[in-house]
């Protein structure tokens, strides 16, 4: 698995898992970290399937689930780009941290931890401080 | 609706005792990169002939673009044979005006610049080629047609490692401009991986698996994987 640039964005393709999704997946983090900006202009089809040497369907199906998201439009001639509608990535950011929530929630109720638990265990968690913040002191 | 551009029922051919296609049953998706898969002598080149016309059927029934294999059809299919050299005694340059006289759709432009990424130069004699260029030279004339259809047969083999990525990238290219089918055999699928979005296992003669490589993906890990469970 290696780390390909494909204009601002960054990629890392692992050919066991579907690819469809990880290049998804990817340029949404990248427009929820703001790594590519409002209204900034996405690499063409032909650009990012020749960059990641991956079949350009591929790359035109993500291209679809971003553009049926709201995340991107696209101008006819000019290609796709990122919205310049800030609440839409706002909205989104939030759907991506419930997302993530949901996700450890149900990993922790695998373990068997209750929701009570879960909450206890953030309560001691912020009263220590966050452990990125305690590495630092 | 998925469209498909080849269909086989129920196709067998065999080789004196042995079958090399054995009731195959297959629909294969048009616009889409396929790669046909498996060991040696489980009947991928036997499929490929039989699609374009070299090799007759004993049993069953096959559609190559709506139609039956036959001739004239071949216009409309630019064809990679496992083992071929045509143009023993000419350059290159001679293989292309070769190629605007009698190859459906060709174009020349195309097979320069296709040329010129494989290193192939115009005045090189054929009958002085390695083998790898040769390859090149033959993928170089199937690549240069504007078809609809492209089959094949180890495009890879005997091609280094830094001509190989040209040749996937061109081949991206190329399906980024038009619709077109591309069928493929390879032992390097490592290579493909990307580039494939169809898979079909074939062994004995029969299909194991035919999905899209997606769907592999997320069942089975990358396709090399699979190929290496299925074949061990």
């Amino acid at each position: 698995m290696d780390a390909k640039q494909v204009g601002s964005l960054q990629f890392m393709i692992d050919f066991s898992l579907p690819l469809y999704e990880q290049i998804l997946n990817q340029i949404r983090s990248s427009v929820a970290k703001g790594e590519i900006g409002l209204g900034e202009k996405l690499p063409s089809v032909r650009e990012m399937a020749h960059s990641l040497k991956v079949n350009p369907n591929t790359v035109m199906r993500a291209y679809q689930e971003l553009e049926r998201d709201g995340l991107t439009e696209k101008r006819r001639g000019q290609g796709t780009f990122i919205t310049h509608d800030k609440d839409k990535v706002a909205e989104f950011r939030d759907d991506l941290a419930k997302e993530y929530i949901l996700n450890f929630i149900n990993s922790m109720e695998n373990l068997g931890f209750s929701l009570t638990d879960i909450q206890s265990y953030l309560k001691i968690i912020v009263r220590e401080g966050h452990p990125h913040d305690r590495n630092n002191h | 609706m998925i469209e498909t551009i080849i269909k086989c029922e129920h196709a067998t051919k065999k080789f004196g005792d042995r079958f090399a296609l054995n009731d195959l049953n297959l629909e294969i998706p048009k616009g889409k990169v396929i790669g046909i898969l498996g060991e040696n002598g489980v009947g991928k080149s036997t499929l490929f002939r039989v699609l374009v016309g070299l090799t007759r059927l004993d049993q069953g029934k096959i559609t190559v673009l709506g139609e039956q294999p036959n001739i004239k059809l071949n216009a409309n299919i630019a064809y990679l044979p496992d083992r071929a050299s045509w143009y023993q005694d000419q350059t290159v340059r001679k293989a292309f005006e070769f190629g605007v006289k009698l190859l459906p759709h060709f174009n020349i432009e195309r097979a320069k610049q296709f040329a010129s990424l494989m290193n192939l130069d115009l005045d090189m004699k054929v009958s002085s080629m390695s083998k790898g260029q040769e390859s090149r030279l033959m993928l170089t004339m199937c690549m240069s047609r504007n078809v609809p259809l492209i089959i094949l047969d180890e495009p890879f083999s005997g091609i280094d490692g830094t001509s190989r990525e040209h040749i996937i990238e061109s081949m991206i290219d190329y399906m980024s401009d038009r619709e077109v089918t591309i069928l493929m055999t390879t032992h390097e699928i490592y290579e493909a991986e990307g580039l494939l979005d169809y898979a079909i296992f074939l062994d004995k003669g029969h299909v194991l698996i035919a999905d899209e490589a997606e769907n592999l993906r997320r069942e089975h890990g990358s396709l090399h994987d699979l190929s290496r469970k299925l074949y061990r």
